[in-house]
This record gives structure tokens, C-alpha cells and sequence, in this order.
């Protein structure tokens, strides 16, 4: 834990597996999201598979949103939520838990416009965005898990606080 | 200093060293994880994908340019509507200039499913072989492609490409609409299908199957079969 900072977890006994799990997916994501952003700026196509619709959907006008591949911003994206999953795996700060909810929250938002594109607007789905989709989504369920000690710490931290009140 | 005070402080910077180790030591191992995926997958993606591939023989049925006994021959198995299609397709137009007389391109229709314009494509550009004019028409189509893969009824586009290539309107209808037509074209999908083909584009060059991602690394698969 570090020093000066409050914890989310308390005494509570750590779940060790979660940033640990936390980090591997946003890791992940983040092969992934490098791989598309190298294939754009590299100027390479995906080959069209009988079973995907993976160029149709590089290939899109949707692939770039204000100048921006949207495969760099998932780059950037797990890049910074796989740092703030290892600095969970050293500390449960209350700040750094909340930062990890606040993004992965975020980023769950995002996923919902971009599937939409795919089964809506292209009908055609890519396999790796897909993937980056499901990743997402499962970091931001699984950061459940790290907020779900917080709410509980807060509650106890405001009836010791009124407790207090009431004695004085 | 004592010796015990020294050793104190010894301890001390010790520790201290390694609280700093054990601090820094995670956000080093990221870094070093993120620094190792970017620069693998720069190396791999540019990689040119080869593997022995056992292609259905060229007949004489089969849409060609070159010689007839070339020193190497290239099978493509293509898709219309495939935008890296499109993209070979001009790398196709400069290795068939310039290797034109010493190798025989062979042309095989492989039209995706997902595609909704691909099978008229290729029946269109059929059509035009049988008038002598496909490599004209495969050229139009894939610099084209984009004004007529997201329209609603490609086939008046089509009429416009075979009425600029001078081509009779009338039997250009009758042979795209031709049942032999879509036997052909779905034949020749079948028997790549059958022989392993997976994506467009496929190539084959020289009894291997290879996807060049780029036209150097095109220019060099051919230029170590020659």
C-alpha cells in the first residue's frame, strides 16, 4: 500500500488475482489495438476472409474519427488502463481505484457505438475489434470487483464518523 | 561513526535501495512488456506470409496474360469488391508490364459471400473476356471500386465501363447474365475453396502460396523463383 494514501480495501483480505487478471486483459487489449494501429499507418489491408468482414471495417470511413485511427486511441487507451492495473497490483489508493473505474467505465461507453457501427451501419463485424470489444468490457465488470470494498469502507467510515458525533 | 552506526546506515541505504527496486521494478517490467509487443508486431506485420500451396492446374479455360511456357507462373484468386484486391490489382498492372513476356499471370474468380456486388463484378468482367477486353475491365473495376461496391445496383456502372471500352452493350448482357457465366466464375471459387484457399487475395507463385505486403516484397517473391 502506499504510504499517505487511503486504501479502498481496508483490512479486508486483498483479492490479488484481480489487477493481476486486470492488467493481463488490459495487456491484451492493448497487443491488439497496436497491431490494427501498425497495420493502418503501415498502409497494410487485411486480406478478406470468407468468414470476416475485417477490411470492410479498417477500411471504413468510421476507422478515423477528428484525424484520430481509432485503433491508436484504443492503443492509448488499454495502454493507460494496463499502468493503472499495475499500479493496483502495488497499491489499492482509493484514487488509483476510482481512476481505473472512472476509464474502464469510459471505455465500456465507447464499446457501444462501436459495435453498433459494425452490426448497423457496416454489417460487418472484424474479429479483432471484437476482441478489443469483449476485453473492454470484461475489464470494466471485473473493476467491480475492486470498487465493491470501497462503497463498503465509505459506508463504515460515515457510521463510525456519526457514531462518533453522537457520543460527543 | 561507530562500526554499529555504520552498519546501521549500510542496512539502512540497503533497504532503501530495494523499496526504491521494488518500486520502480513493476512500471520498468510494463514498460519494457509494451516496448516488446509494439516492436514485435512492427517486425511481424511487415513479414511476408509463404507456404507450399498445390493449386488446381492452369487450363486453357483460365483467364491469363504472359506466355504460354513461362519460366514462372502467378495464380491470383481475387475478389472484386476486396479492397486489398484493389490494392494488388496495382501492383499487378507494374509486374505484368515488367515481367509480362517471362511470366504468366493467371486470373481465378474467388467472390466472397459477404461481398454483395462481387459475383456481378465478376460476371461483368467475364463477360468482358469473352469480347478480349478483361484485363481493360479487371483494371476499371478495381480502380473503380469504391463508386460502384456502395451503390445500390452496380450494373448500370458496369454498362458505362464496357460502353467506354468500346464493347458491344447488347452481348455484354447476355454473357454476364449467362448461367455458363456463374458456372464458370462459381467453378473456379469451388475448386480454390476445395484446394485451401482461405482469403483474397491468394497467390500463388510458383507452386507456393504468398502474400507479398508490399510491391517490393511482390517483386521479390518473384525475382527468387525466376
Amino acid at each position: 500500500m502506499v504510504r499517505g494514501s487511503r486504501s479502498a480495501g481496508g483490512d479486508r483480505p486483498a483479492r490479488r488475482w484481480v489487477p493481476w487478471t486486470l492488467a493481463a486483459l488490459a495487456y491484451a487489449g492493448f497487443v491488439v489495438s497496436a497491431y490494427l494501429t501498425i497495420v493502418h499507418y503501415r498502409g497494410y489491408v487485411s486480406p478478406c476472409y470468407v468468414v470476416q468482414g475485417c477490411e470492410t471495417v479498417q477500411t471504413s470511413e468510421y476507422s478515423v474519427v477528428l484525424g484520430v485511427p481509432v485503433a491508436l486511441a484504443g492503443a492509448v487507451f488499454f495502454g493507460l488502463l494496463f499502468y493503472f492495473a499495475v499500479g493496483l497490483l502495488r497499491s489499492s489508493a482509493l484514487w488509483l481505484v476510482r481512476a481505473f473505474k472512472v476509464l474502464s467505465f469510459l471505455g465500456a461507453l465507447a464499446v457501444i457505438p462501436l459495435f453498433l457501427l459494425q452490426a448497423i451501419v457496416l454489417k460487418a463485424f472484424c474479429s479483432y475489434c471484437l476482441a478489443t470489444e469483449v476485453l473492454m468490457l470484461a475489464i470494466w465488470v471485473l473493476g467491480f470487483l475492486l470498487a465493491a470494498p470501497e462503497r463498503s469502507d465509505a459506508r463504515a467510515e460515515r457510521r463510525a464518523a456519526r457514531g462518533g458525533a453522537a457520543a460527543e | 561513526m561507530s562500526g554499529s552506526g555504520a552498519q546501521r546506515a549500510a542496512r539502512a541505504s540497503a533497504d532503501g535501495g530495494g523499496a526504491f527496486v521494488a518500486r520502480v521494478a513493476p512500471w520498468a517490467g510494463a514498460t519494457v512488456l509494451v516496448v516488446m509487443a509494439v516492436a514485435l508486431l512492427y517486425i511481424f506485420t511487415g513479414a511476408a506470409e509463404t507456404e507450399s500451396f498445390a493449386a488446381p492446374p492452369v487450363a486453357s479455360e483460365d483467364i491469363s496474360h504472359g506466355p504460354t511456357e513461362p519460366e514462372l507462373t502467378i495464380i491470383e484468386y481475387s475478389d472484386f469488391q476486396c479492397p486489398f484486391c484493389a490494392e494488388y490489382a496495382g501492383w499487378l498492372t507494374q509486374l505484368r508490364e515488367k515481367y509480362g513476356e517471362r511470366v504468366r499471370f493467371v486470373f481465378r474468380n474467388y467472390p466472397l459471400a459477404d461481398h454483395q456486388w462481387a459475383l456481378f463484378a465478376a460476371q461483368a468482367a467475364y463477360a468482358a473476356h469473352l469480347q478480349g477486353k478483361f484485363w481493360e475491365m479487371h483494371d476499371l473495376l478495381f480502380e473503380r471500386q469504391d463508386e460502384w461496391a456502395s451503390s445500390s445496383d452496380p450494373r448500370p456502372i458496369f454498362d458505362s465501363y464496357a460502353e467506354s471500352l468500346g464493347m458491344d452493350i447488347e452481348q455484354f448482357h447476355a454473357d454476364a447474365d449467362a448461367q455458363s457465366t456463374v458456372d464458370f466464375i462459381n467453378q473456379q471459387a469451388l475448386e480454390g475453396k476445395e484446394a485451401g484457399v482461405t482469403h483474397t487475395p491468394w497467390l500463388v507463385i510458383g507452386g507456393e502460396s504468398v502474400l507479398p505486403r508490399s510491391l517490393e516484397q511482390f517483386e521479390k517473391a518473384i525475382e527468387e523463383r525466376l
